[in-house]
């Protein structure tokens, strides 16, 4: 009995992990197309269109944005935290570095980026 | 004989007076050669070119963008390159929004000061838009005209004017406006160390990455001339002054080029530096020396 109830409990709450891991994610590529889209955010799209996504007047300074699902996630990150380790002649803002987005909001711009065909 | 020595002496003044002109816009010029060649150069074939504009699509390079620009018409802005906005642009010049602010600066040019002076003591001819910013050795400054404007109402005990937009982009579009129907062009010339050093001081700054984004005016308007953010193309350096004040359709009024320069900053990320600091004086005598030579063409409109 005693059991049978600790196991209700553990898969109650892992069940509720899970749900909430999903729904956080989603919530966190809807927090980080705001990030891509918004001039006063990361105002990526300033720069960048991006494959697949429905975006209006993407910029042409900067790459169109391609199969990112595949990137590592931490190799999204270290892009947008400061994209001159990867290339020291880059134009692109160290968004990070310069303290402009914070690690939650970087990390929910990497989110929306993995889901860039 | 008395007459004989000042004849002597003034030509030795113009002498050295012209030589120091040849000496001190030495660097000045060649920069100014190499940004029309480079100019030039960039969208000779921009379709051909593709390493100027890696990110831009095939469609714009190969549909958009006209061959040979030459010099001259970089004065267009973006409208030089940018054929679909440029038709655009004559629809709206055809009744130009900034019609009436030319008249109302003609009136302000001539209206009275509480003294019973006006502008016209300042500013006796109204041809001059091609000779501003100049550097004032006494002063030690730059003077740009939208400076000299607000100089101009102080020394008349007169109120300062707002310096972006309002009354003295008005008189600015009158001043601008009288230059291009006199024929007149960008007529900049760097006759002391001093004025030199203001040149320099600009060039530096407009080269300088600055702001969160850490870019400069020249990541925008020299490599990345004929790329976009957003929608928008961004204009090249040369003939970057020559038309304003401009009639901008975001603002729907008339804005001087300190106006301009402040939604530049932002965009930089950087707090907007003032119209009559020493920063933007230096920076748009370095800018106007640019387009030395070319044709004054203001007021203009842009997006
Ligand atoms: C001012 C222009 C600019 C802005 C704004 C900008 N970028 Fe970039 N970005 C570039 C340029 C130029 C490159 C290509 C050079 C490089 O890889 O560093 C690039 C490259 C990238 C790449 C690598 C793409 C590839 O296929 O190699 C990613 C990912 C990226 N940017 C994401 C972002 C994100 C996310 C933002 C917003 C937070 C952003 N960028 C904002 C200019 C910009
Ligand atoms: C992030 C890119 C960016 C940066 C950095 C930038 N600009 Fe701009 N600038 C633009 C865009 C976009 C426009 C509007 C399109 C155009 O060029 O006319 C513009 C317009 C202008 C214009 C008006 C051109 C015209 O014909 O009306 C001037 C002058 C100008 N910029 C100067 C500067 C200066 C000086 C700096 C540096 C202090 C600077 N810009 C920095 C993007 C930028």
């Amino acid at each position: 009995m005693k059991l049978a109830k600790r196991l209700l409990i553990a898969t109650a709450i892992s069940g509720l992990f899970a749900t909430s891991s999903v729904a956080g994610n989603a919530d966190l590529v809807k927090e980080g197309e705001k990030i891509f889209n918004e001039k006063k955010l990361g105002n990526c799209l300033a720069c960048h269109g991006a494959n697949g996504k429905d975006i209006n007047n993407p910029g042409s300074f900067g790459p169109k944005l391609q199969y990112l699902e595949a990137w590592p996630e931490d190799a999204l990150y270290a892009k947008i935290y400061d994209p001159y380790t990867t290339n020291p002649i880059s134009a692109m803002p160290a968004f990070g570095k310069n303290g402009w987005l914070d690690d939650k909001q970087i990390k929910a711009l990497v989110a929306y980026l993995k889901t860039i065909k | 004989m008395l007459l004989k020595i000042a004849k002597i002496s003034a030509l030795v003044a113009l002498a050295t007076c012209t030589l120091n002109a040849g000496g001190f816009d030495t660097q000045a010029e060649k920069d100014r050669t190499a940004l029309v060649a480079y100019s030039e150069a960039k969208f000779k074939d921009a379709d051909k070119n593709r390493m100027y504009f890696p990110y831009s699509t095939d469609d714009e390079l190969k549909n958009n963008f006209p061959k040979n620009i030459k010099h001259d018409a970089f004065a267009l802005g973006s409208y030089a390159f940018n054929s679909r906005g440029k038709s655009q642009y004559d629809d709206i010049k055809e009744m130009p929004p900034y019609e009436d602010a030319i008249d109302e600066g003609e009136e302000l040019y001539s209206k009275k000061f509480a003294n019973g002076k006006s502008f016209k003591d300042c500013f006796p001819k109204t041809d001059i838009a091609g000779e501003y910013p100049y550097f004032d050795d006494k002063k030690n400054s730059v003077v740009t005209i939208t400076s000299a404007i607000d100089e101009c109402l102080v020394s008349n005990g007169e109120k300062s004017w707002n310096m972006k937009k309002g009354k003295s982009a008005k008189l600015q579009a009158y001043f601008s406006f009288a230059t291009m129907e006199a024929g007149k062009k960008v007529n900049l010339k760097i006759q002391s160390q001093a004025a030199a050093d203001a040149y320099e001081r600009g060039k530096k700054e407009y080269y300088s990455q600055r702001g969160y984004l850490k870019l400069s005016c020249a990541n925008c308007h020299v490599q990345g001339t004929g790329q976009r953010v957003r929608a928008e193309y961004m204009s090249p350096l040369l003939g970057q002054t020559t038309h304003f004040p401009v009639f901008r359709l975001k603002w729907n009024s008339l804005g001087t080029l300190e106006r301009r320069m402040a939604g530049c900053n932002k965009d930089q990320g950087e707090n907007p530096h003032k119209a009559a600091s020493g920063w933007m004086k230096d920076l748009l005598y370095f800018m106007a020396y640019m387009s030395n030579g070319m044709a004054i063409d203001g007021p203009d409109i842009r997006k």
